[in-house]
This record gives C-alpha cells, sequence and structure tokens, in this order.
C-alpha cells in the first residue's frame, strides 16, 4: 500500500533499498516510542534535543579532526566521532543533574547551546583553513534515509531490540524512579544506575535515528508519541502501544511521503505525521484524557 | 495496658552523637536516640528544627556530618537497598496525579526494591499487596488510575504501598496534612489498628500535635537539638507551651478520649 501511496511498481529494483530504510526507521520508531512514553514522565523532553544537538558539535569536532587525520575523512568515522561525542555529552548531562547540582532542564539548555556553539565554531575554523565548509549541511540537519546500508539497517534492528528488551527488563524500576526518584531510592532502586540507563538509552535512539531524520528532528521521535499516547489513556500498557503504533505508522508513512513528494526530506514528513497523531490524539481524548500535571 | 510496645526493649534505630550542617549552617546537633522495635515515635518541632533532615538521614538519602546511625544493624543505606526493611510515605502532593498506572500497580510498586533488578515478586508478595489493599479499604479501586483518587484515598493507597514488601519501619511524612478533622480523626484510628496487626515500628513526622500525641508512645521534640525523648503524657508543661503554644492537659484530654 505505501509503495502503491508512493507509486512504485511492485517489481520494482528500488525494492530493497525500501525495505532497508523502512526497517531501520520502523525499528528506531519502536525503540523511540518506548522510552518516549518515560521521557514525557520524567519531564525529559529537552533531552533528546540536547543529545542529538551534541551530535552536531561532534561532527563539527570529526571535522577539524580529518585535517590532522585524513584517514577518518569517511562517512563511518565522522558518525561514529559525532556519536562518542553525542553519548559523552548524555553523561555529562546525566551526571551534573543526577545530585540536582544543576537542575535537568538546565542541564540540557547549557549543553544544547554549548555543543551547538562549539560546532558551528569548528566549521568556521575548517572553512577559515580553507577547507570549505561540511560537504552537505542538510544531510546533517535533515538526515538521508535512503542512504541506509544493510548493516545500518541490521544495527537499528539490533540497538532498537536492545533498548526495547532492557526497558521491559527494568521496566518496573523506569515506572518507579519516573514516579518519583526519591521515592524510588527509598525503596531500594539502585537509582543511579537506572537514571544514567535510561539517558544511555536515549542518546543510542538519538544517534541511530540522526542518520534517517537529522539531528534537528530526531528527538521528535522520543517525544510525540509518548506524548499522544498518554493523550489517550492512563493504562500503562496502552499508553505503550499507542505510541508504537503512532510512531511505526508516521516513520513508514513519513518515508512514503518524502519519497512520492522528492522536494520533502523524510525526518520533516515523520516529525510532521507525528504531529498530526498527536493532534488526533489530543482532540479525541478530549477532556476525558489523561491530563498531565 | 496503655503502651504494650515499651516492654520490647531491643533498638531497631540507633542514632549516636549525629551532628548535620548544610554547609556551615548546622542543622542538627549531638542528636542520639534510641527506637525499640514496635514503638511509634512523633517527631515534632518548629519549621526549620530539623525534622524532614532528621528523617532524610535515617532514609540515607543525606549523610550525617558526624556520628552513626545503624537500622536494624545496617548502615541506612544498607537498609533501604534491600527494600523490606524501610517502608515510606511522602507527603502527597509529590504524586503525580496524570501518571499512567492503577492502583494496584501503585502498591506493587512498593516491592520493586524488595524484588531486586531483574527479580519478580513472589506470589505471596502480591497476595499481601491485595491483603493490604483491604486491609486500606480501597479493594474496589484496585484497577482504577490513581489519577481518579480522592486525596485521602490517595494516601491510603500509598501506605499500603509503603507496607507492600513487609518492612518492619514505617516512615510517615505528614500524613495528616490537608487532611480535614474527621480525616485525621480516621487516619489515627486506621494506623492504631495497624500497628496493632502489623507490629510494625512507626515513625511519624508532623506539625499535627493532636494526631501526634494520639497515636505516639514516644515523643521526639526535635529543634537543631533533641529536647526531649518519653511517653507524651510526661512532657514538661513549658517545653508543650515553648514548642506548640499549648498546655498539656489538652492532649492527654486527646489521648484519654481516644
Amino acid at each position: 500500500m505505501i509503495a502503491q501511496m508512493a507509486g512504485i511498481p511492485a517489481d520494482s529494483s528500488i525494492w530493497p533499498e525500501l525495505l532497508r530504510a523502512g526497517l531501520a526507521s520502523a525499528s528506531v520508531g519502536v525503540a523511540g516510542a518506548v522510552l518516549s512514553v518515560f521521557v514525557v514522565l520524567r519531564r525529559w523532553a529537552y533531552l533528546g534535543d540536547g543529545i542529538a544537538h551534541a551530535g552536531f558539535g561532534g561532527i563539527g569536532t570529526a571535522v577539524l579532526l580529518t585535517i590532522a587525520f585524513p584517514a577518518l575523512n569517511n562517512g563511518t568515522a565522522i558518525f561514529l566521532i559525532g556519536a562518542g561525542f553525542a553519548i559523552a555529552t548524555a553523561l555529562a548531562v546525566a551526571s551534573i543533574s543526577r545530585r540536582r547540582a544543576v537542575s535537568g532542564d538546565a542541564a540540557i539548555g547549557i549543553f544544547v547551546a554549548a555543543t551547538l556553539a562549539w560546532g558551528f565554531i569548528a566549521f568556521g575554523i575548517h572553512a577559515h583553513l580553507g577547507r570549505g565548509g561540511p560537504s552537505s549541511w542538510e544531510l546533517y540537519l535533515l538526515g538521508n534515509a535512503s542512504s541506509v546500508s544493510n548493516a545500518d539497517a541490521m544495527l537499528a534492528v539490533g540497538f532498537s531490540a536492545a533498548v526495547v528488551l532492557t526497558v521491559l527488563a527494568l521496566q518496573k524500576q523506569i515506572v518507579l524512579y519516573c514516579f518519583d526518584p526519591v521515592l524510588a531510592q527509598v525503596t531500594g532502586v539502585p537509582t543511579g544506575f537506572v537514571h544514567y540507563l535510561l539517558i544511555l538509552l536515549v542518546a543510542v535512539v538519538i544517534i541511530m535515528g540522526m542518520q534517517l531524520s537529522g539531528n534537528l528532528l530526531v528527538p521528535a521521535l522520543l517525544v510525540l508519541p509518548g506524548a499522544a499516547g498518554l493523550r489517550v489513556s492512563r493504562r500503562l500498557r496502552i499508553v505503550m502501544t499507542v505510541a508504537v503504533i503512532a510512531s511505526v505508522v508516521a516513520t513508514l508513512a513519513g518515508l512514503a511521503i518524502s519519497r512520492r513528494w522528492e522536494f520533502i526530506a523524510p525526518g520533516p514528513a515523520i516529525v510532521g505525521v507525528l504531529f498530526l497523531e498527536f493532534l488526533a490524539a489530543h482532540f479525541a481524548a478530549g477532556r476525558g484524557g489523561a491530563e498531565q500535571d | 495496658m496503655a503502651y504494650p510496645y515499651l516492654t520490647v526493649s531491643e533498638p531497631i534505630i540507633e542514632i549516636s552523637n549525629v551532628d548535620f550542617a548544610y554547609g556551615q549552617r548546622l542543622v542538627l546537633k549531638h542528636i542520639s536516640l534510641t527506637v525499640d522495635r514496635g514503638t511509634t515515635v512523633g517527631v515534632i518541632g518548629p519549621n526549620g528544627g530539623g525534622k524532614t533532615t532528621l528523617v532524610n538521614l535515617l532514609l540515607g538519602l543525606l549523610r550525617p556530618t558526624r556520628g552513626s546511625i545503624r537500622i536494624c544493624g545496617m548502615s541506612p543505606n544498607a537498609a533501604v537497598r534491600r527494600g523490606d526493611v524501610v517502608g515510606c510515605l511522602p507527603q502527597t502532593p509529590r504524586t503525580p496525579r496524570g501518571f499512567p498506572i492503577n492502583v494496584r500497580q501503585l502498591v506493587r510498586l512498593g516491592l520493586v526494591g524488595k524484588a531486586g533488578l531483574l527479580g519478580k515478586e513472589t506470589s505471596d508478595d502480591l497476595q499481601h499487596v491485595d491483603w493490604l489493599l483491604q486491609k486500606v479499604g480501597i479493594e474496589e479501586l484496585a484497577d482504577v488510575p490513581i489519577g481518579s483518587l480522592s486525596g485521602g484515598e490517595l494516601q491510603r493507597a500509598h501506605i499500603a504501598r509503603a507496607l507492600a514488601a513487609r518492612p518492619h519501619i514505617l516512615f510517615l511524612d505528614e500524613p495528616t496534612t490537608g487532611i480535614d478533622r474527621a480525616g485525621q480523626d480516621q487516619f489515627i484510628q486506621f494506623l492504631a489498628d495497624l500497628k496493632q496487626s502489623l507490629a510494625l515500628t512507626v515513625i511519624l513526622v508532623s506539625h499535627d500535635l493532636r494526631t501526634v500525641a494520639a497515636v505516639c508512645d514516644r515523643l521526639a521534640c526535635l529543634n537543631v537539638t533533641l529536647h526531649y525523648h518519653d511517653v507524651p503524657g510526661n512532657m514538661p508543661q513549658e517545653l508543650a507551651r515553648e514548642m506548640f503554644g499549648v498546655d498539656l492537659p489538652e492532649l492527654r484530654m486527646e489521648r484519654s478520649s481516644r
């Protein structure tokens, strides 16, 4: 059906590529959706932005490093350096927000600004040294789902499965931690472990999603599905199910849209569908919905 | 027998010579206190007197600047990490009302620490949860989302949660704040019942001297230092007037009218 919508004949040789992109996007969508419920409940809606923007700073760092080490000048190395930078930033946010030295939202705000600034400075230095600007801004900011290789797709499926299984295995600890971190601690939950783990899982999803929808928009996968699910129900299982369905539908529909109308990048298309789904959930739930307080 | 638990002499909480300071400001000074198993201790005192700090020290959320605390022979952190030594009722306003769980799920969250990181609750513990739901009188609300509960019902659910892992010690932080007088009387009766059937040691922090006097075997009056620790009826008149502006006969009446 998606293929028809996208105007692709069934026997097209484009199928393997489509399948890869679809599989990778949907699995990142599932992992993002499962986490998004807890991200919203924990009020970490901007955490994803913080980590994703750190990826931008990371790519800036990578680009500078290619001057000293030309061998690094390939997509994989740059991506890995960006990913490492994002994970380091995630751990830094986790660390300074842990003991409430700085509140969570301030910690995220600080790192969004700092890593973005560093990214621009790094690209500036790179250009100043006569190496030109980054090869493609849009690729970093908006992603490119059609560049997904077999290995990328397999990694996306594997990491998403790992994220989902981790959340399911530690669901009770995570629920209690999101309900009230202090209560979790006095109930005997190792809250430090859960805190770092959740932020690391978010970082993993962000890094996987960056290639697909770019670091500007990938944070949406970690907020909108959960927000829609929480609007519809006050039962965790239903909230999770709605979030996952909304996310998978949006990622696949977004890919199809960008395939059909090539001037629309997949990232914005996915987020557009997610937003419409949220609006639908919001108005369908009406006053009976599960309002947050 | 007015104070049946006082005959049991094994100390369950031992606080020795504890000081605590936030930076330069000394909040608790030379606190020494022993709590016997089965006693109900009321922690009272003015705002800023260190009540909450003391509870946070006992729960391992803060570490003493000096001195030591033992709970069942363990450090507070070790006791809390076991998940079945300490139960805790926080002040109700902390509860996120829109949170997508029902009453039974909330109560079962009390077992999370006891079950361990990848462990499962035992069927015995799950049965205990159902028994507690009945005991606190909210079994018919078990499948209702917590956002639909009244303040009193939510508090009962939280008490059941705090008791789910069958703790030895129950901490109650301002349990009657924002509850009307009839609700307070109900709570007092309910707590007395619970103590009887579960042989609990209770640490009750409260501004509400009426509740404290009605349910506690011992009083700890905190105002940086520990002023008093004895049965409520023996509290010196001047101390009561100084700390709360009330006369004691009033309290004795409340207690005997129960």
